[in-house]
């Protein structure tokens, strides 16, 4: 049996050469960061092994230099060994043979892990044909093996011949851990496995691959930002911050007893359905009138690829003035088709959408309907432009809706609504210079400026940290009891329902299946 | 594609085709210089032999009348008959598509070939010795005009190759000779050619190598183990050949039109060629049937690289 053990690991980027991933993504490039530091992490044979901490933290790094995958541009110093073999000293030959026989990686399945012009199987099969092994000989023997690949992690062997745009997230994700088993490696190191995944299918996965870690007795070291998964699924847990590790020990232990703040702070973080204590439900009934949004029997059919598919069936749904509303149900379902719809973007096939008892206006009379609904995407770094500044982005609306009154004003007042500040540091700032919480609280800023009634938020906080996660929730709730700001927040995380919502609709496959109080609908069903 | 697909893409290249044919005739028309003073320069010709020769080409009647002539016999298949030659235009294009389709397929294999082989190891040693070489090389060409890059190579390797036209005058060669002497006098066209249009390809594929180097399946495919070249062969060639392919598609189209200026640096008997001894006159209806294949072309090749790119990238399959 194998161990994996770094010893007094550092990894430093160079500064940036242009060509680079980052560089062509217009993101600045870090110059001279440590992203390790002084890393010592043993994951013994045949042990689970939970790496967590935030996006930029250093976990992925640590787990790209136990196979030598980093960029150029990065140095390591220390040592990796991988079976007793120091990594950083073995020839190319030596390591290729090394990869994916010793130790193995479930990368993220994001499209971008699969090549999109190769079918799964042929890039399953590839690791096969560069390892030869006795139990898959020949073309014949590889084909069988894949397709027994396919069946131990749940896909029919026949997705073999499928390209990675046909599968979905979690089709992907399962082919990656196939993948990763291919060659029979002792050591699996899965760096956010789940992460991008609806929670159900990413309960699924986790227990697939759980289940072959254990059948097969191999090591596993996990990777995630969402610590109590990482308890439940490993025996150990390390906690790293700033590419140091802050905190390790048995995950029971490390989960209950933290010892250092940032370990409490991520635990916190996480917004477990049924915790108390990260529930903030509305404090007093709203003021004034006025906001009040509903669907009224809403069916959409979308057409596509000269199909027509019924996205939203029947859906009833109002948001009161004042209220969180969350809707949840898993991807498909038509949550955003159904946001799209109530807020004037997706014509109805049949139905109503009414604003304060009347129907959604058409023509100019929409623009002010517009300014009263504001829409919070799902991705600040989609939503905001990277050459506007944040005084640009934020004046936008007012300057669509010829808002009155002195620009620079309203947006300071808006962007301290949104808790930004010192506002005027952030005024020329470009997104690339702030973070991603900085970046949706500019989004957020960009619809407060306009003074709405009602946001319509989709999936808020989907991309950002366990801990902005935390920090946007509150921000949401605080505009609701200070402003009497509604919203209809779409997620498909149970948790920040819980924890944000008065009210909780749940959607599956285009209807509403269940409408209620969060507690009952969350805890009662 | 689905048959509704397919039909819109055919009736849109269709209207296509019919605008250029419009445009064509009134684009000529506009063109300075006399046709039939041009033909009958510098011969002793009375104002009634003008007249008589303007009154047979139908140029004295109204314009709208001229196109409604033109249109009707485009319609039946008729492209005119040229004043110069005094032949169908049909016959002397259907002469000269053979000599430009063996330039410019030539040129279309050099090019590419060597755009894509240089723009690959471009793009993967991005910042070498050799990217910085590959591209100036690209973009020298490029900026070239293709005509004085040909007289160039005429006066540097005129003598022992030949300097112009498609077989040696006077030569009754058959079978390997005459083929021989063809593919001699194809070196120099069909070298200008390509130089001028390589660049394009090697730009190509190498920002679309560079597009590939940061995904995340180039690191899945290292750490299968598989070595530089593999991943360079099996993983980053075939998404970075999907633009490039394209673009050749597209391309075709151009390129035989674009020979114009090289065929005539060496009188080459193609329709570039062809087209340019029009335009001198102005040759009006052989100039309008020229262009109408040029476009044509165009307008075919750029349908063809929307069904090709569907067929080569499986992302676009079945939409």
């Amino acid at each position: 049996m194998a161990e994996l053990r770094w010893r007094d690991v550092s990894v430093e980027y160079r500064a940036g050469r242009p060509g680079t991933a980052r560089a062509r993504r217009g993101e600045p490039e870090a110059s001279g960061v440590l992203a390790v530091d002084g890393v010592s992490l043993r994951v013994p044979a045949g042990a689970t092994v939970g790496l967590a901490g935030e996006s930029g933290c250093g976990k992925t790094t640590l787990a790209l230099s136990a196979l030598r995958l980093l960029p150029r541009s990065a140095r390591v110093r220390g040592e990796i060994l991988l079976d007793g073999e120091n990594v950083r000293d073995l020839s190319f030959g030596r390591l290729r043979a090394v990869r994916w026989t010793s130790a193995s990686v479930v990368f993220q399945g994001a499209a971008s892990s699969l090549n999109p012009v190769r079918s799964v199987g042929w890039q399953i099969a590839e690791a096969l044909r560069l390892h030869p092994g006795a139990d898959w000989i020949g073309r014949r023997g590889r084909r069988a093996r894949v397709e027994k690949l396919l069946g131990s992690v749940g896909l029919s062997p026949a997705r073999a011949g499928a390209f990675p745009h046909e599968l979905s997230g979690g089709q992907r994700q399962r082919v990656l851990i196939a993948m990763a088993l291919a060659c029979d490696p002792q050591i699996v190191i899965a760096d956010e496995p789940t992460s991008a995944l609806d929670a159900d299918v990413a309960a699924r996965i986790q227990d697939t691959l759980g289940a072959l870690v254990r059948e097969r007795g191999l090591s596993l070291l996990l990777i995630s930002h969402d610590l109590p998964m990482l308890a439940r699924a490993c025996e150990r847990l390390v906690v790293m911050q700033a590419g140091r590790i802050v905190e390790e020990g048995p995950s029971a232990d490390v989960l209950e007893h933290a010892r250092h703040p940032y370990t409490r702070r991520l635990a916190a973080a996480s917004l477990a359905v049924g915790d108390r204590s990260v529930r903030r439900p509305r404090s007093r009934p709203p003021t004034g009138t006025g906001g009040r949004l509903e669907a009224s029997g809403v069916t959409v059919d979308l057409a596509g690829r000269g199909v027509r598919t019924r996205a939203v069936a029947e859906a009833s749904l109002a948001i009161e003035r004042g209220e969180i509303v969350a809707l949840v149900g898993p991807s498909g379902a038509g949550k955003t088709t159904l946001a799209r719809a109530m807020l004037g973007l997706q014509g109805v096939t049949s139905g109503k959408v009414l604003f304060d008892g009347r129907p959604l206006p058409r023509g100019a009379a929409l623009r002010a309907f517009r300014r009263r609904v504001q829409f919070v995407p799902q991705s600040p770094d989609a939503a905001l432009s990277p050459r506007q500044t944040v005084w640009d982005a934020v004046a936008e609306g007012l300057r669509i809706h010829r808002v009155p009154g002195d620009e620079r004003t309203l947006v300071e007042d808006a962007l301290r609504a949104a808790e930004l500040e010192p506002t005027e540091r952030l005024l020329g700032a470009l997104p690339s210079e702030l973070s991603g919480g900085q970046r949706q609280r500019v989004v957020i800023a960009g619809a407060l400026a306009l003074n709405p009634e009602l946001l319509v938020a989709d999936e808020p906080v989907s991309s950002l940290d366990a801990t902005v996660r935390a920090e946007i929730v509150a921000l949401l709730a605080h505009l609701r009891d200070a402003r009497g700001l509604g919203a209809l927040v779409i997620t498909h995380d149970r948790g920040l329902a819980w924890a944000l919502a008065d009210r909780i609709a749940v959607m599956r496959g285009g209807r509403i299946v269940g409408v209620g109080g969060v507690e009952d609908v969350l805890l009662g069903g | 594609m689905s048959v509704r697909r397919a039909a819109s893409r055919v009736v849109g290249t269709l209207v296509s085709l019919g605008m250029v044919a419009v445009l064509g005739f009134f684009l000529f028309r506009v063109l300075p210089g006399d046709p039939v003073l041009t033909l009958t320069r510098g011969r002793p010709v009375t104002p009634g032999e003008v007249a008589r020769l303007r009154h047979e080409f139908g140029l004295d009647r109204p314009l709208v009348t001229q196109f409604v002539d033109y249109a009707a016999s485009l319609l039946r298949g008729d492209l005119g008959r040229s004043y110069f030659y005094d032949q169908p235009v049909a016959r002397l294009i259907a002469e000269r598509v053979g000599p430009t389709l063996l330039l410019t397929g030539a040129a279309l294999v050099l090019s590419v070939s060597l755009g894509v082989w240089l723009g690959q190891w471009a793009g993967w040693r991005r910042g070498s010795a050799f990217d910085r070489a590959a591209t100036a090389a690209a973009v020298v060409g490029w900026s070239v005009p293709a005509f004085w890059l040909g007289l160039l190579l005429l006066m540097a390797f005129g003598g022992p190759l030949p300097t112009g036209g498609m077989v040696t005058p006077g030569s009754d060669a058959s079978g390997a000779a005459l083929a021989w002497d063809v593919a001699r006098h194809l070196v120099l066209p069909a070298l200008t050619l390509a130089a001028v249009q390589f660049a394009q390809y090697t730009l190509t594929m190498r920002a679309s190598v560079l597009g590939e180097l940061g995904e995340g399946y180039l690191t899945t495919a290292r750490a299968k183990g598989l070595p530089e070249d593999g991943v360079r062969a099996r993983h980053v060639l075939p998404n970075a050949l999907l633009p490039t392919v394209t673009l050749v598609f597209l391309m075709l189209g151009q390129v035989i039109g674009g020979a114009i200026a090289v065929e005539s640096v060496f009188s080459w008997p193609g329709l570039g060629y062809l087209a340019y001894q029009a335009l001198s006159a102005p040759d009006l209806p052989l100039l309008q049937g020229t262009f109408l294949v040029f476009s044509a072309t165009a307008v075919v090749s750029n349908a063809l690289a929307d069904v090709v790119y569907r067929l080569i990238d499986p992302r676009l399959r079945g939409t």
